[in-house]
């Protein structure tokens, strides 16, 4: 048997090596930053001969994701990625995806949106598109962005669902760090190849996603609804198979640090929560039993993992690094009060924006915030 | 964990010195992160990259504000890379033609300069000050020449290596504490 390789390498470059192992047929790309050498990588792979795929370049986001919808509806395993305002102008073809049932995995490598502009990491891309029925998964660093990128395939191909795979610009986009390479064989047991149930053919045509009346449409759009939240399982069973086979584990629907007996739970997603790991070891040194929990699965929302994980009577300090706008503080402490209403009447959430537009976030600053947010 | 912050003017080599600090560490058996700050880019304007080192996986990803190590391209900067943040007994590396020291954090001096010209090492910016600064910082960290060399020879191998070697290897040995 053959040993796991380490390697340096960038949360992007670790994105073109999964696509790589993942062996994608069609990668469709733009360039956008802090996205682009994502694809100049896989380009480059494509061009050397090392990953046997079509590369399409396009001339947009709204073209790329029409060509991917194209070549999945006609059974290709179909990879693209994209950052920000790239993300928003596919905004229309991503229910396309969803509701054409399309197994699309796409990176989405965070950056905030205009205006005025920014290239740096914050949440508001991806949580815009909450409403697009995509699953989406948030890393929190290089080795989750290789690992989630092959589960999110084999989910996708499960369930017929459109997967989007999220981490922050620069943060983890441009961070070098060890990446663990499970032996290629491995990784073929994980994830075989895509073999769809339905397919275009032009040997034998057929009609996709025709005008339909409100009783053909409305059963679609349940199934759409169900089968989302029928993904959570297959979450969890790809992530444990994954372990299984390689030795890695990230969380499943969550990651959680200290949560066992915590009085106080950090809860943040992507790079920030990596980094709040060490405000959770600072405040455990000031005699505070802090714990965290992260979401790792942002869509569908993992409501009853963190029912089951919140220790009783905990403060919850949700973090956000987005605005929900219309209502005080973010989307994430929104999405949790709605899971624990009725449910957990112990719990206490607290919240707070910070890190906008990439904002520095150290693990002193965090844990500071924290203990401000438990005076409140 | 080991927190290192590396202050240049663009064009001098800041990210590649950062990689090169996160490869020697994984070479050395040990966990390395090299998180260069990306902005604007300009050749001449400020510009800053965060190095960590540890023995087991790093799960920091913000820049490094209190660095225990301060690495400094050139003197001009320094006053400014202290201001901007050091642990309170921090070391502070200098890229110098004459020997400084920084009050009450251990210094020292390399003349990363003279070495690169001396090597020839040129590219498009001028001297790569980065290759001797390459040896001189794991001098400071007490990173084996050979694993400072193997790093060298994995990321250009071959004839380009063997001439950034010698520049590496005489910073290692020639740079020197000015004050403790």
């Amino acid at each position: 048997m053959k040993a796991a390789q380490v390697i340096m390498a960038t949360g992007n470059n670790a994105a073109a090596l999964a696509v790589k192992s993942a062996r994608v047929d069609v990668v469709p790309g733009y360039p956008i930053t802090p996205q682009t050498s994502i694809m100049e990588a896989v380009a480059a792979m494509v061009e050397n001969g090392e990953l046997n795929a079509r590369f399409i370049p396009v001339e947009g986001e709204h073209s790329v994701l029409a060509a991917a919808v194209a070549a999945s509806a006609a059974g290709a395993r179909v990879f693209t990625a994209t950052s920000a305002n790239g993300l928003l102008y596919m905004h229309e073809v991503l229910h396309m995806a969803s509701g054409g049932r399309l197994p699309v995995v796409m990176c989405n490598v965070n950056r905030g949106i205009f205006a005025p502009w920014t290239l740096w990491a914050d949440h508001q891309d991806s949580m815009a598109q909450r409403d697009t029925g995509w699953i989406q998964y948030h890393c929190s660093s290089n080795q989750e962005v290789f690992n989630t990128i092959l589960q999110a395939f084999r989910v996708a191909e499960q369930i017929n669902l459109p997967v989007m795979v999220n981490f922050d610009g620069f943060a983890i986009s441009h961070c070098l760090m060890p990446l663990t390479l499970p032996p290629q064989e491995d990784i073929d047991r994980f994830l075989p190849p895509h073999e769809p149930g339905w397919r275009l053919d032009p040997a034998h045509p057929s009609s996709f996603s025709n005008v339909t009346v409100a009783s053909e449409y409305a059963p679609f759009r349940q199934m759409l609804s169900d089968d989302i939240m029928a993904s959570v399982p297959l979450v969890k069973e790809a992530a444990q198979e994954y372990k299984e086979i390689t030795g890695m584990w990230d969380g499943d629907t969550i990651d959680t640090y200290r949560l066992e007996d915590a009085e106080v739970v950090a809860f943040a997603v992507n790079s920030m929560a990596a980094e709040l790991r060490l405000s959770v070891d600072i405040l455990l040194e000031q005699g505070i039993r802090a714990g965290l929990l992260r979401p790792r699965l942002y869509l569908p929302f993992p409501s009853e993992d963190i029912i089951q994980a919140l220790p009783q009577n905990a403060q919850v300090m949700v973090l956000d690094r987005n605005y929900n706008f219309g209502h005080p503080g973010g989307i994430l402490a929104a999405e949790l009060k709605s899971a624990l209403f009725g449910r957990r009447n112990d719990i206490t959430v607290k919240n707070r924006v910070m890190g906008i537009g990439g904002i520095d976030l150290t693990r002193r600053f965090m844990a500071a915030e924290i203990r401000a947010m438990m005076e409140e | 964990m080991l927190e290192l912050r590396i202050n240049g003017f663009g064009g001098q080599g800041s990210v590649t010195l950062a990689h090169l600090l996160a490869q020697a560490a994984l070479e050395n058996g040990e966990q390395g992160q090299a998180l260069p700050f990306f902005g604007v880019e300009r050749r001449g304007a400020p510009v800053r990259a965060a190095v960590r080192m540890a023995p087991t996986t790093i799960h920091a990803h913000s820049q490094c504000e209190l660095p225990d190590y301060l690495v400094v391209m050139s003197e001009k900067l320094t006053e400014a890379a202290v201001r901007e943040g050091i642990t309170k007994h921090g070391t502070v590396i200098i890229n110098a033609p004459y020997a400084m020291a920084v009050a009450a954090h251990p210094t020292w001096q390399v003349d990363a300069e003279a070495i690169a010209r001396e090597a020839e090492l040129f590219s498009a910016d001028g001297p790569n000050i980065n290759i001797p600064l390459f040896g001189a910082v794991c001098r400071v960290l007490n990173i084996p020449q050979h694993v400072m060399e193997q790093t060298i020879m994995n990321k250009w191998p071959g004839a380009s290596g063997e001439r950034n070697l010698g520049a590496a290897g005489k910073a290692y040995n020639t740079v020197i504490q000015i004050s403790e």
